[in-house]
């Protein structure tokens, strides 16, 4: 039974913690949202007058906000396609016996630890690459003519870029959860004559639901803010055909030095995201009470 | 009861989860293989996969070109560093979340899981300026600063998660038998809590060494990790890809072998134990 002495030193034990955190929450958030109000340019010191709601209307009517939305929007549904389908193949497939299953899970796994930098860097050069990449060389030995992956479809490309780093996390989130099912019921479903089929989709898909959410959940926060694998292939070009929400506004910041509009499109950014964390927290939650 | 497997549905299984794992692996296992090439072989059409003359020059080459080691010092230093202080900032508050809980623990867990789906970019322009004010702009210690703040939600839950299972009822034996605070601690808690402790550390460290929007952001030359440090091949300077290869194999190389060993943690952490 906790007293009320151990209470007190539960509150100091964890005060650091908070304390810390909430510095590192507080203080840059309402430093963005002060500058957001602002006209603010590095590059042009001097005063920095309030103008109230100008930062946002000026980022929230440029056209290439538009742009970085859509950008925002395909990069993440395309990976989260990809990896969710593919991760449920490869959970159902890694599940079923085998020889060397060690050995496919960790090859499976492995571009997960690869830095973005890295694999951005190899696909780009070494695969897409339209002169002496891979694939150029597979397009030749099949009589094609290469396809310059990045600037003619650079968003594609980032998408497939970015789903082999995610593949891995679907996957063994997917496979653990697989591997919690209980197979008597699969059993027992075969034995009464389901076909894969039906035991796939009536038992396992089912038992999965819960695992896709989170996955889901999880991959969408990490893939609102994409930046390395677009900084080191397209600098989100050509033009803006591949800069996401994350991309532009650190172009603003850092690129153009507009704090103010920066700061703006931060905000935004961080209102996007926060629609999905809700969903996300309160699923994390329910499992905590349980 | 497991049933048995026919031989012939197993060697399908085989054969078609080899060829798609080989598949998924097969860009990293280009890059280590093309590290060993020359320049002129690693552009060979067609290209050469193993018969070729090994070299270990582009190793050489890449500290050369410039101070590779310096990097992956900094590497090193910026996710040890912050994961260690991760840690002794967030073990004291997972063990009295786990073991002392109170009415507002549960708000104070989903509160620190809050900070961390802050959108990095929101803070990107304040934190930039406080950096450059305050001279941590290219330094290590700032780098450790952002890193242990921006994981330590991850530690924190991580450990509650494992803490948590730690049966209470031993504790209450070992009071039983009058064993004090202290010993209880060292001897009971310790050696339970060590395991979990041990993945939460080695997680952190792979978040960390891959870690690559502040890296990029907050870093220039001094103390760039080598997430930025593999970016400034970004742009082309001749024949390169043997070279990217061999700073790209050194670079994922201890991660990659300390990611195969912890598998089962990264679910656990990645999911605030949503999913074990």
């Amino acid at each position: 039974m906790a007293t009320q002495h151990s209470r007190a030193a539960a509150r100091f034990m964890i005060a650091p913690s908070v304390i810390v955190l909430l510095l590192w929450m507080a203080v840059p958030l309402a430093l963005t949202l002060y500058f957001s109000f602002l006209r603010y340019n590095l590059l042009m010191p001097g005063e920095n007058p309030f103008v109230g709601w100008e930062n946002y209307s000026y980022f929230l009517t440029d056209p290439a906000f538009q742009t970085a939305i859509v950008n925002t929007l395909i990069l993440v549904l395309g990976v989260l396609f990809i990896t969710v389908l593919g991760g449920i193949g490869l959970a159902v497939l890694l599940d079923q016996p085998m020889w060397g299953t060690g050995i496919v899970r960790i090859m499976v796994i492995s571009p997960f630890f690869v830095m973005p930098t890295v694999s951005a860097l190899v696909w780009k050069n070494m695969f897409m690459n339209p002169v002496n990449g891979l694939f150029a060389f597979l397009a030749g030995t099949f009589g094609m003519a290469p396809f310059d992956f990045l600037t003619q479809a650079p968003l594609a490309s980032i998408v497939g870029i970015v789903s082999w780093q995610w593949l891995p996390f679907a996957t063994l989130i997917l496979l653990t959860a697989m591997q919690s099912l209980d197979s008597e019921q699969l059993e027992a479903a075969e034995m009464d004559g389901a076909s894969a089929w039906s035991r796939f989709w009536y038992i396992k898909l089912p038992h999965l639901a819960r695992a896709i959410t989170v996955v889901v959940l999880i991959q969408t926060i990490f893939l609102l803010s994409i930046f390395a694998e677009i900084l080191v292939t397209t600098n989100g070009g050509p033009g803006t055909a591949s800069t996401n929400l994350t991309y532009l506004v650190y172009a603003e910041s850092l690129l153009r030095f507009d704090v103010g509009t920066g700061s703006a499109g931060g905000v935004v950014a961080i209102i996007l995201a926060n629609i999905v964390a809700i969903f996300l927290m309160r699923m994390i939650g329910k499992n905590l009470d349980a | 009861m497991a049933r048995a497997v026919p031989n012939s549905r197993k060697a399908i299984n085989t054969a078609v989860a080899w060829t798609i794992a080989i598949l998924i692996f097969f860009p990293i296992l280009w890059t280590v293989l093309t590290s060993f090439k020359t320049e002129a072989t690693a552009i060979a059409d067609p290209p050469v996969f193993l018969a070729f003359d090994w070299t270990l020059e582009n190793y050489t080459a890449v500290q050369e070109r410039s101070d590779y080691f310096r990097h992956f010092w900094n590497s090193v230093v910026i996710s040890l560093g912050s994961t260690i202080i991760g840690l002794i900032i967030a073990i004291p508050a997972a063990w009295a979340m786990a073991f002392v809980p109170g009415r507002q623990t549960k708000n104070v867990l989903m509160w620190m899981l809050s900070t961390k789906m802050l959108p990095p970019v929101g803070v990107l322009v304040p934190l930039y300026l406080i950096f450059r004010d305050w001279g941590l702009l290219d330094t290590r210690l700032g780098l450790v600063i952002v890193l242990t703040l921006i994981n330590l939600p991850i530690i924190v839950w991580m450990l509650y998660t494992y803490f948590r299972e730690i049966p209470v009822d031993i504790l209450e034996a070992a009071r039983m038998d009058g064993a004090g605070l202290a010993s209880e601690v060292i001897y009971v808690l310790t050696p339970m809590a060590v395991p979990g402790i041990a993945s939460t550390l080695l997680l952190n460290i792979i978040l960390a060494w891959n870690e690559a929007f502040w890296t990029l952001n907050l870093t220039a030359a001094n103390a760039a990790p080598l997430t930025a440090f593999i970016a400034s091949y970004s742009s082309p300077e001749g024949l390169f890809y043997a070279k990217l290869s061999a700073a790209s194999t050194m670079a994922i190389a201890p991660i990659l072998i300390m990611g195969w060993f912890s598998q089962k943690q990264l679910v656990r952490g990645l999911t605030f134990g949503a999913v074990k």
